[in-house]
């Protein structure tokens, strides 16, 4: 583990190599020493959870307060010099050179170019150009210079290892230069922008514009802030990220019908897996013929790796090659019409979820005592009373905390979504990214990593945070509300 | 006759019905599964015609190196589901049995976190194992050592979660006893409460198994390498990627994929449901 510190710090992921050396001092202080006991038991533990559940959590709440989205990836710096390599111009007539890349005696990159229309040749370092009488040069069929006194050609081969040559600017004529194009060719160019670190300016030579800093993740022109040069940098815009889930039209239309049809989905999908497995259990709650096979049958669903079940029905839907068209010998798009396809999600997740319900509703069924129910039975009351008013409310009680993780578990069914219907119908003509389907989870992933030109970080994050506090609080009030809490106190 | 007819028709009937119900893609899957025709397409509930062309594409098919994505999702789930009981039971032991500061605002910021989506901390996780990678490739991006880690990190809530439940539901007294008898904490908990816990650990293992086994995003996000994918990114790329609606295949791999945990499933039931309503209802 120091090695792997090691590692870390000469790569300058200071970071992760300061957490690597926490990591190893805790461990090694925790487990040599008798300092605390109960870290003995805790600390692998709390190492893993800290470093990929709490820290990337972290990261998301700190980046939900950032703009942070295609054209502002970048940390400053960086995003600075790909500004200043973006305003670098060539020259009007596009020249460009053969060149060879080698070494000064001094052991400095140079290249030797060989301006053949003109029929000059000369060594450029960063700082100075030297010109070479042909007579001292080497030519190859060409007629480019290949070798000339004071220069160290390097071969192609050293050069694709280090690319360092490549990014520096060497010296033309004026306020020109020549940049590498390529192993063997170089064009002249400009830089039209020029940075003042002091004052943060960036002037433009050519036309004296300035752009200056807005404080958004872009330089943008003094005088009208709408002309922004690309590429921004990930800049804190505190509360932005919220406030448009509110105010921007665009957002908060969709942001509402996935929020919606989310709360449904999630609440349907509970009581139809509860309703069904409760069925279930209460037809099988007794001895009879064929109740093992029937058990046995009934889980068979829960049982299949769920990744698995999905595509399979996936399939069944298809429309073209599909089971269910074909034996019902239609031809129905189940997956493009917006309510077929919340249909067969709601149809699908009742496959999924009924076992479970199943399972648990009948191990409970048999823990709620006979004599409730006997007694019930003798004070006149028939099946159906006992059941609502004895029976229903015994079990709901024992199994609500199970009942409000399930909706919890639902509210957040990537996997479902994902790969059964991606979200999908979506109105793509539009701009539209929210799908029918498309739950909070999947609508947000598709922020954060759908399109390439259109993904947000930011505003992902943001949403992630709201789901986070709406399933956070909808468990809390459950657990409050079944009292599991108490058991810590 | 009556009274068996009001009694129990009814039963058979739902059992019945519900039972069309559930094996109803599953069989469809296996007819499939065994056509030539690679369609989920069925034309009658009974198979004219049997062929293993399925099978056998993608036991001898190098563009589906089947049996290979099979071992890469059985060794990593079964280091995460074995490595993660271990560090969490050691976990849950201690926020069970010992008195420390900090125990309660530990378990409530435990059940907290558990509630943030973990789909969205992927670009989180993404960005982190990437800058693993320019350092330590064997443990970064794109490999199993780092897929297998973040399963870790991330499955240590739920399962500490869980075991802590069962934790509390094993007698205080033996290990009070054994107190009593001098022993200290760290032997308490190899001495006595390991080998008491054995089963119930095995029942956790299982669930963190089959967890792993099913896992998808992260997986396809970290393995890109055809011999290095697991089973359940293997088989999506049938029908999801360049080999769209290869569905004979899929069929064949994902019946193939699933028996193994079906039968674990079914032949520990009891165990597993225990085990479900044990870590929740309790708490």
């Amino acid at each position: 583990m120091a090695l792997l510190t090691e590692h870390a710090f000469a790569q300058k992921q200071f970071v992760i190599g300061s957490f690597i050396l926490v990591a190893t001092l805790a461990l090694n202080i925790v487990y040599l020493t008798k300092i605390s006991i109960p870290f003995k038991f805790f600390l692998p533990g709390i190492l893993f959870f800290f470093a990929f559940v709490i820290a990337p959590i972290f990261f998301t709440v700190q980046m939900s307060g950032y703009k942070y989205q295609t054209g502002n990836y970048l940390d400053k710096p960086a995003a600075l010099e790909q500004v200043l390599i973006l305003g670098a111009q060539p020259d009007a007539a596009g020249t460009s050179f053969d060149i060879n890349v080698g070494k000064t005696p001094s052991n400095e990159y140079a290249i030797l170019v060989s301006d053949i229309t003109n029929n000059k040749y000369f060594i450029s370092t960063k700082t100075q150009r030297t010109d070479v009488p042909k007579a001292s040069l080497k030519f190859d069929a060409n007629g480019v210079a290949i070798a000339a006194p004071n220069f160290t050609p390097i071969s192609a081969i050293d050069l694709a290892k280090n690319d360092a040559y490549s990014k520096i600017n060497y010296k033309y004529e004026g306020k020109y230069y020549i940049a590498i194009e390529g192993q063997n060719s170089g064009g002249v160019f400009r830089q039209e922008l020029s940075y003042d670190a002091k004052t943060g300016v960036l002037t433009n030579t050519a036309t004296g514009a300035t752009y200056v800093d807005n404080h958004r993740g872009n330089f943008a022109k003094v005088g009208s802030p709408s002309e922004i040069l690309n590429p921004g940098w990930r800049a804190p815009i505190w509360f932005e990220n919220y406030s448009r889930l509110f105010s921007d039209p665009k957002i908060r239309i969709p942001l509402i019908r996935v929020f919606t049809w989310t709360f449904f989905f999630a609440g349907f999908t509970v009581l139809s897996t509860f309703g069904l497995g409760l069925l279930l259990a209460m037809a099988l709650n007794r001895a009879m013929r064929g109740r093992r096979v029937y058990r046995s049958i009934l889980i068979l669903p829960y049982a299949m790796p769920s990744v698995m079940s999905i595509l399979i029905w996936a399939g069944m839907f298809d429309s073209d090659f599909g089971a269910v068209n074909s034996i019902l010998h239609t031809s129905v798009h189940w997956f493009q019409n917006p309510m077929l396809a919340r249909g067969v999600v709601l149809l699908v997740n009742l496959w999924l979820g009924f076992p479970y319900f199943y399972l648990i509703c009948s191990g409970s069924l048999q823990a709620i005592p006979n004599e409730l129910m006997e007694a019930a039975a003798i004070d006149g009351a028939n099946p159906r009373q006992v059941f609502r008013k004895i029976t229903l409310p015994l079990l709901l009680q024992i199994l609500s905390p199970l009942l409000i993780a399930s909706f919890a578990f639902n509210f957040n069914n990537f996997n479902l979504i994902y790969l059964l219907t991606g979200g999908g119908p979506t109105q793509t003509l539009n701009g539209e990214i929210a799908g029918s389907t498309d739950i909070l989870i999947s609508y947000t992933y598709k922020i954060a990593f759908g399109n390439p030109n259109l993904q947000d970080f930011g505003l992902a994050s943001a949403i992630s945070v709201l789901i986070f506090l709406i399933v956070a609080s909808i468990s809390m009030y459950g657990l409050r509300r079944s009292k599991v809490m108490e058991t810590f106190v | 006759m009556n009274k068996w007819v009001r009694e129990n028709l009814w039963r058979h009937a739902v059992a019945i019905a519900v039972c069309i119900f559930s094996l109803f893609p599953l069989y469809l899957v296996i007819l499939s599964s065994l056509k030539t025709t690679g369609s989920l397409q069925v034309s009658s509930f009974i198979p004219h015609e049997i062929s293993f062309a399925n099978y056998t594409y993608l036991f001898h098919s190098p563009k589906a190196p089947f049996l290979t994505w099979f071992r890469n999702s059985i060794v990593i789930a079964s280091t995460v589901a074995i490595s993660s009981v271990f560090i969490g039971a050691a976990s849950a032991f201690a926020f069970s049995r010992l008195k420390f500061r900090g125990k309660r605002l530990g378990i409530r910021l435990l059940l907290l976190v558990q509630m943030f989506p973990a789909v969205l901390a992927i670009s989180a996780v993404y960005v982190i194992m990437e800058r693993v990678y320019t350092f330590a490739p064997k443990i970064g991006l794109g490999s199993q050592g780092g897929l297998i880690l973040v399963y870790l990190g991330g499955s240590m809530g739920v399962n500490i979660w869980l075991l802590k439940g069962f934790v509390d539901s094993i007698p205080a007294e033996l290990d009070e006893a054994a107190k009593i008898d001098g022993a200290s904490s760290v032997q308490t908990y190899w001495l006595i409460f390991l080998p008491l816990a054995t089963p119930v650990l095995a029942v956790v293992c299982l669930l963190s198994f089959i967890g792993t086994f099913n896992e998808f995003i992260l997986a396809r996000l970290f393995l890109v390498e055809m011999n290095g994918r697991t089973i359940a990114v293997g088989l999506q790329q049938f029908i999801g990627g360049q080999y769209a609606s290869n569905w004979g295949p899929f069929a064949a791999g994902s019946i193939l994929a699933s028996i193994p945990i079906v039968i674990i499933f079914l032949s520990l039931q009891r165990f597993i449901v225990n085990g479900l309503t044990a870590g929740s209802v309790k708490g």
